[in-house]
């Protein structure tokens, strides 16, 4: 169950049997045990896409903030594997809806992993836009962000992975607890955004000539902020499942 | 889940649960609201034993006019066993022994001037297996209503049957036959046949055991629509062991476990977000 390329990163992952020790919701435990498959690689194939998307996000943030063009081709690449998980999880959630009628938290678990990847698809989408960004820049339009704005980037940058990061593995383990935490923590992100805007505007006015870089680093700082709404919705979900 | 797929139904209340069975709620404390606007059935703490075995305990619930009930839960769970007491059935088991109070619009059917016949007929039951007497369509249909003194004369019996026949959605495909046996239709139209014979009498209320598990699915959808348009008349009480048929056919859904009433509330409520666990673990398909 360990998200891809989280590994190192994020906390110790408990486990499904783990989960219920804690009396934390389970996918598991249908008398017809085929069924217990089906759902749990649902939910582990969606969980994975998140960690994909997690690493796009990264890879992005990083690429604009140190503008290295190599980084951010890799994440346009990457992009068709999201759009695959994408495909395959509609497929699954489907196919347990046609064979395995779902009822109750089960019910509830398929409708909303549809949704979650609805919302990693979407958070993968605004990471393309970054590297879109460094990837389309030419030397005459500026869009490079000079040292105070990659500084910036990073900051909102790293608020965000932390949301959605937090937010991927409250879905890991269906932990309700932690998915309120990263909705009370949204705040810090929509406030940090803000201060952001306000610093690369008086940028733009202090020099008027930075003004095609500030407006894409504008639309940067909105993707980064969309991908924190993203990681918000997710937690969402994840009270949708247990019943909350 | 293990435990609560054993020791279903002989053990002694009093400390005999397994660990898991103990989430069932306290005895007689049902989750949800039992109350229901527009009651036509009021059952206050009904016990049923069957001899030694305690098949009910303590069920209070109101059944409303102008709705389905479905009443889910595993085998041996008393869901029949309960509907039985709607209408006296089990007073035909030597062994049983029904406690509590069961009003029919105010009136218990334990009195002693309750006429069984007469409740009977205005709580109407629809078996598993289609049982039409072995007489002709017609016959089946008319039988009620002339016992039961409804009709004066040959042409209101007539009407009745036609009525009966035409509310139970069979009229156009027997019309023609109607004095041919009834055991000579498809099983679909021979349980839609006792659907007219029960509404045939004017009931208030229709009991229905399981009555599509020995149908296709396409007379399963006909009796389901058949339950849609006869709510607008008449109470409707169906168990099932198809959930996905309580989740279709019923406005309410009460779930029993060992002879408790676990659970009772709106269906849209009950198959996305059930309170109790052992109704989430039952309808997702966990135990049972």
């Amino acid at each position: 169950m360990a998200i891809v390329g989280l590994e190192s990163k994020s906390a110790p992952q408990a486990s499904l049997a783990d989960s219920e020790a804690q009396g934390l919701p389970m996918l598991e435990g249908h008398t017809a045990r085929a069924f217990d498959g089906d759902l749990s690689a649902l939910h582990v194939h969606a969980v994975e896409m998140g960690g994909l998307v997690l690493d796009q996000v990264q890879l992005a943030v990083a690429s604009y903030a140190d503008w290295i063009r190599m980084q951010a081709q890799l994440v346009l690449d990457r992009e068709r594997q999201i759009d695959a998980y994408d495909r395959a999880i509609e497929e699954e959630s489907l196919q347990v809806i046609a064979r395995r009628q779902p009822m109750a938290s089960d019910l509830r678990a398929v409708f909303a992993i549809d949704k979650v990847v609805t919302q990693l698809e979407r958070a993968g989408d605004e990471a393309k836009k970054l590297a879109l960004v460094v990837l389309t820049d030419s030397e005459t339009r500026g869009f490079k962000p000079g040292y105070a704005m990659a500084r910036d980037a990073r900051q909102l940058g790293r608020l965000v992975t932390q949301s959605l990061r937090a937010a991927l593995d409250a879905f890991d383990r269906l932990d309700a607890d932690a998915a309120s935490l990263v909705l009370r923590q949204d705040q810090e992100i929509d406030g940090e955004y803000a201060a952001t805007l306000r610093r690369i505007m008086t940028r733009a006015l202090e020099d008027p000539r930075l003004i095609h870089g500030v407006i894409e680093a504008a639309f940067v700082m909105r993707s980064l902020e969309r991908i924190g709404d993203h990681a918000r919705n997710v937690a969402r979900q994840v009270l949708f499942i247990v019943g909350h | 889940m293990a435990s609560v797929q054993t020791e279903r139904t002989s053990t002694p209340r009093a400390g005999a649960r397994q660990p898991a069975v103990s989430l069932v709620t306290e005895r007689g404390k049902t989750v949800g609201t039992t109350a229901v606007e527009n009651a036509i059935f009021k059952c206050q703490d009904v016990n049923v034993h069957y001899g030694d075995k305690h098949a009910i305990k303590d069920v209070t619930i109101e059944i409303a006019r102008n709705q389905v009930l479905a009443m889910i839960g595993p085998s041996g769970c008393g869901k029949s066993t309960f509907l039985r007491c709607l209408n006296r059935m089990n007073d035909t088991i030597p062994t049983a022994r029904v406690t509590g109070t069961i009003t029919l619009d105010g009136q218990d059917i334990h009195d002693k001037r309750q006429d069984v016949v007469q409740l009977r007929a205005r709580v109407g039951m629809v078996f598993q297996k289609p049982n039409p007497f072995p007489k002709s369509i017609y016959e089946n249909v008319a039988y009620g209503p002339r016992i039961h003194g409804l009709a004066g004369d040959r042409v209101e019996l007539d009407e009745i049957v036609h009525t009966s026949l035409q509310r139970a959605g069979l009229w156009d495909e027997v019309k023609d036959r109607l004095g041919q046996p009834g055991t000579s239709l498809s099983g679909g139209q021979q349980q839609r046949l006792c659907i007219a014979r029960t509404i045939a009498v004017n009931p208030e209320v229709i009991l229905m055991d399981e009555p599509c598990s020995a149908l296709d699915p396409i007379a399963t959808a006909r009796i389901e629509d058949l339950m849609e348009e006869l709510r607008q008349s008449y109470a409707i009480c169906i168990v099932t062991h198809s959930m996905q048929q309580a989740a279709r056919v019923s406005q309410r859904t009460a779930y029993f476990h060992l002879g408790d009433l676990i659970e009772v509330g709106e269906t849209d409520r009950i198959f996305t977000n059930p309170r109790h666990k052992l109704t989430e673990d039952y309808i997702t398909g966990r135990f049972g």
